[in-house]
């Protein structure tokens, strides 16, 4: 029977192995990525998960301006130049002509990309009364937690490429913020056209933008297509057909990457790398990432609202044994808050070493000498700063157990996940932060402000205003050594609190067939194909 | 005929009843709110929350509740899916597609080899072959769907590469979806690669083809071997040899129409299996269908598309057992006297 099976097999491969001219066609310029997980929606203003950022913010849209990693500055996108006047409170876009929109089936445009979009873009978000404001959602939480929604005052045309964008106050990230992968160029005129089909809710879903692919068809769980766009303003990338192929189980990323079924996959599994970098075929690229991987307490719910029992739970695991066991030594066990990388880092003073004695000590002063029980929420997917948060939960299940603590593990698929973190639902949580931009505000403000707390991205719900004015005032120093020094403080104030524990800084990886060169997976924010291509003809 | 045929109808309508109850109940079993878990809109809409609660009965007593739900039910509005918010009623074809197309391939493919396997052992009877094949069906039989789909992954994909990993097709041929079965949408497309997009496709159908056929493949095998074994045994055979019939025309002629009754009595028994497999199945092949649709709407707790899955799910079941079933008795007149005699 078996043998029947076999030869059945080998006869449809023969005949799969006919029509070799069309198959070439088919794939010499298209590309295939195997992403993690479906996005929320397809316009990253709404959300900060990476994998969102992933399937559209490099893909679909352009930004006024770009962070340039290699040079460490800005350089020019959407916006031609700016001026910073009135002692950096104002700042003066001179915006690029000539840039088209996508034409899809579903929107022509009958105009080029001017001050309009801009201004839409932006109040979409600023402007609570926007038309726009409450569509999927309302909800946008890099620039709540950012800071930006309050910091700028009003975006202003000057003429049909030209817009002042007003701060109420200097701040030296403002510049960082709009680089980032969240502040989009949007459709002023599809907008338009959707209200008045009384669908305005299709915005986000069927996308319009500027950028080097134009968005063709989604369907949940399984695939994103996406076309080239023939009147992007840059290179056209050379990448006509891109596809994203929805694998959220890592193996079958890894074996499907194997068999070519899959051209580039992110998060390759850590203790399978250094097989893979032995095989020719395959190749792995990967880069610094400005990330953490933390463990927040609900600080917001008993016993978690004690310092002192969240000082204990911080002595009790041992980090630098999941660092071993999680990343494969492929990461650094972080101390504070800042990675070593940035500019601002500096040692902290108070690190929690494992020491299960202390914080035995630790929990019976606080009035646990017991123990208690409690529930940490392992994330379902894998992130750069997290490749495993469920056998992480595992290993420290097992550390907390010997202080008495009894921890039951928790995961939701990953939507449902964070909506029930946001919820606040969890008594503590593995999850982490990948920096959107070079600043160091970008460590502390999205992730641990009131701010943060009330827009739900702070996931240890902790809220000192004490530690806000202290980062009010770092962002807005603007001589480095001075900002320097007040970062150390904002650390050393975190690891005293310790609403979470710093577990790790890890390298980003990606992983893409032999063939495929330029996919770019730039340190701040997300995977990039604009420059991507297939070398040589398909082996087939 | 036709007493027994309205019988079993009744039945069927009966069952299908009872299911809308239970999934009715569903809604206010599961955590949250009823009428959100039936309509997918959340209360925070307030506007299509208020227009749901009048259209829904909600300001009335349960039976009105019901009344409208099978209302909504049979007009085809099924409520919209929490996560993506489109209705689950249109979301449906395409999946069914996909899943039939799966799990009428695996069928046919346990019914064409299964039933001359069966014969050809029960011929055979206690020789190497018989003893291979029983061997064989019983061991194959033993094996979980789940493990023996990854072991033909592990096989034939990644070892062998004669085959895909998963998926229904290379993503990059753009076949709009229509039916949602592949090799019908690629037929009805009007793409230039027709061919190269055919047999990609049955490139990637044919493992999990295989994969889910083995379960209703080895119980046919086992279940023909049986019954034409039996058949073997009865009296009309020996008069059959007595009279000096060739061997092949009391095969053909007296055997096996026989020995088929008991088989296809089986044969909705097999498909309501071949059916929960084909969940797992999907699962693994990320096979676009309606398994693998309401294990992940499982996972987000996806209350209108759980119902919907549920709903579509069994009533295929149940209709093709009844569907067996009056074809088993219009075959077979002496079954139908035994069912009214009881």
């Amino acid at each position: 029977m078996l043998n029947k099976m076999m030869v059945a097999g080998s006869a449809l491969f023969i005949v799969a192995c006919g029509p070799i001219d069309e198959a070439r066609d088919v794939h010499h310029d298209g590309l295939v990525y195997c992403s993690e997980g479906n996005p929320e929606s397809f316009n990253p203003q709404l959300g900060t998960s990476g994998t969102t950022v992933d399937a559209t913010s490099a893909q679909l849209y352009d930004r006024l301006l770009d962070y340039d990693a290699k040079l460490q500055q800005f350089v020019p996108a959407l916006a031609r130049g700016w001026q910073a006047f009135d002692k950096g409170t104002r700042y003066r876009f001179d915006l690029r002509e000539n840039v088209q929109f996508h034409t899809t089936d579903w929107f022509t445009p009958s105009r080029d990309f001017n001050a309009n979009d801009v201004i839409f873009s932006f109040e979409r978000w600023l402007d609570k009364k926007h038309p726009y404001h409450d569509v999927n959602g309302g909800r946008y939480p890099f620039f709540r937690s950012s800071g930006l929604i309050n910091l700028i005052e009003r975006v202003e045309q000057v003429d049909d490429y030209t817009v002042d964008f007003h701060l109420k106050r200097s701040d030296s990230s403002f510049l960082a913020n709009l680089a980032t992968d969240f502040a989009i160029i949007l459709s002023e005129q599809y907008a338009t056209q959707l209200l008045r089909q009384k669908t305005p809710e299709q915005i986000d879903r069927f996308p319009v933008g500027t950028g080097p692919f134009q968005f063709e068809l989604f369907r949940k769980d399984f695939i994103i297509r996406y076309q080239a766009h023939e009147n992007y303003w840059r290179e056209q990338p050379e990448i006509k057909r891109l596809v994203y192929v929805i694998t959220p189980n890592a193996n079958k990323r890894m074996l499907k990457l194997l068999t070519g079924e899959c051209d580039v996959i992110p998060y390759p599994l850590i203790n399978e790398l250094s097989q893979l970098d032995h095989d020719a075929e395959i190749k792995v690229g990967s880069s610094v990432s400005p990330n953490i991987s933390f463990w927040a307490f609900n600080t917001q719910q008993p016993p978690f609202d004690n310092v002192l029992v969240r000082q204990a739970l911080a002595h009790a695991v041992n980090r630098p044994a999941i660092i071993q066991t999680i990343y494969n030594g492929n990461a650094r066990l972080a101390t504070g808050m800042l990675p070593e990388t940035s500019w601002a880092y500096s040692p902290v003073q108070q690190t929690y070493p494992y020491d299960p004695e202390k914080a035995r000590a630790l929990l019976e002063q606080a009035g646990y000498p017991n123990g208690f029980s409690m529930s940490i929420w392992a994330m379902p997917v894998q992130r750069a700063y997290n490749p495993n948060a469920h056998r992480m939960a595992e290993l420290m299940q097992s550390d907390l157990a010997q202080v008495g603590v009894q921890v039951n593990i928790v995961s939701y698929e990953w939507n449902t996940f964070r909506q029930r973190l946001v919820a606040g639902e969890h008594d503590s949580v593995l999850i982490g932060w990948v920096a959107d931009n070079a600043d160091p505000d970008n460590f502390f403000r999205p992730i641990l402000s009131c701010a943060a707390a009330r827009s739900g991205n702070n996931r240890a719900l902790w809220c000192n205003p004490e530690f806000d004015q202290l980062l009010v005032d770092a962002i807005a120093e603007s001589d480095l050594d001075q900002r320097k020094h007040l970062y150390q403080f904002v650390e050393d104030m975190v690891m005293q609190h310790a609403p979470l524990v710093p577990i790790a800084n890890s390298l980003r990886f990606q992983a893409h067939r032999a063939d495929i060169e330029g996919v770019e997976l730039p340190p701040y924010g997300g995977i990039n194909f604009r420059y991507a291509r297939r070398v040589n003809d398909v082996p087939l | 005929m036709f007493r027994y045929s309205l019988r079993r109808m009744v039945l069927l309508l009966v069952t299908l009843w009872l299911l809308t109850l239970l999934i009715f109940a569903l809604n206010y079993w599961y955590p949250g709110d009823p009428l959100t878990n039936m309509t997918g809109i959340k209360f925070s809409d307030t506007l299509a929350y208020q227009q749901a609660l009048v259209a829904r009965g909600f300001d009335g007593s349960l039976v009105s509740q019901y009344f409208s739900f099978m209302a909504h039910l049979l007009q085809g509005d099924w409520g919209a899916s929490m996560v993506t918010e489109q209705p689950v009623f249109a979301e449906i074809k395409p999946l069914l597609g996909a899943t039939l197309e799966l799990g009428l391939l695996a069928m046919l493919l346990a019914i064409v080899l299964g039933i001359p396997l069966g014969v050809y052992a029960a011929i055979q009877q206690r020789g190497k072959l018989d003893r291979l094949i029983m061997g064989m069906s019983l061991s194959a039989y033993s094996i979980p769907v789940f493990w023996l789909a990854q072991l033909f992954i592990l096989l034939f994909a990644v070892k062998l590469g004669w085959s895909p990993i998963s998926g229904q097709i290379d993503p990059l041929y753009a076949i709009d979806i229509n039916t949602g079965s592949i090799l019908i949408d690629i037929w009805l497309s009007d793409s230039d690669y027709r061919i190269a997009a055919f047999t990609d496709a049955l490139n990637h159908l044919w493992v999990p083809v295989i994969v889910l056929s083995i379960m209703p493949l080895t119980m046919l095998i086992r279940i023909m071997r049986n019954a034409v074994l039996d058949v073997l045994q009865q009296n009309f055979i020996k008069a059959a040899r007595a009279r000096g019939l060739s061997d092949s025309t009391i095969m053909f002629r007296h055997t096996l129409p026989n020995a088929m009754q008991p088989v296809v009595r089986q044969l909705g028994l097999q498909f309501s299996v071949l059916m929960t497999n084909i969940i797992i199945t999907e699962v693994i092949f990320n096979w676009p269908g309606l398994g693998s649709w309401l294990v992940k709407s499982i996972y987000e707790r996806d209350f209108p598309v759980i119902q919907g899955g549920l709903l579509v799910l069994a009533s295929i079941i149940l209709l093709v057992n009844v569907m067996v079933d009056l074809v088993h008795a219009w075959r077979y007149p002496h079954i139908r006297k035994e069912i009214d005699a009881k």
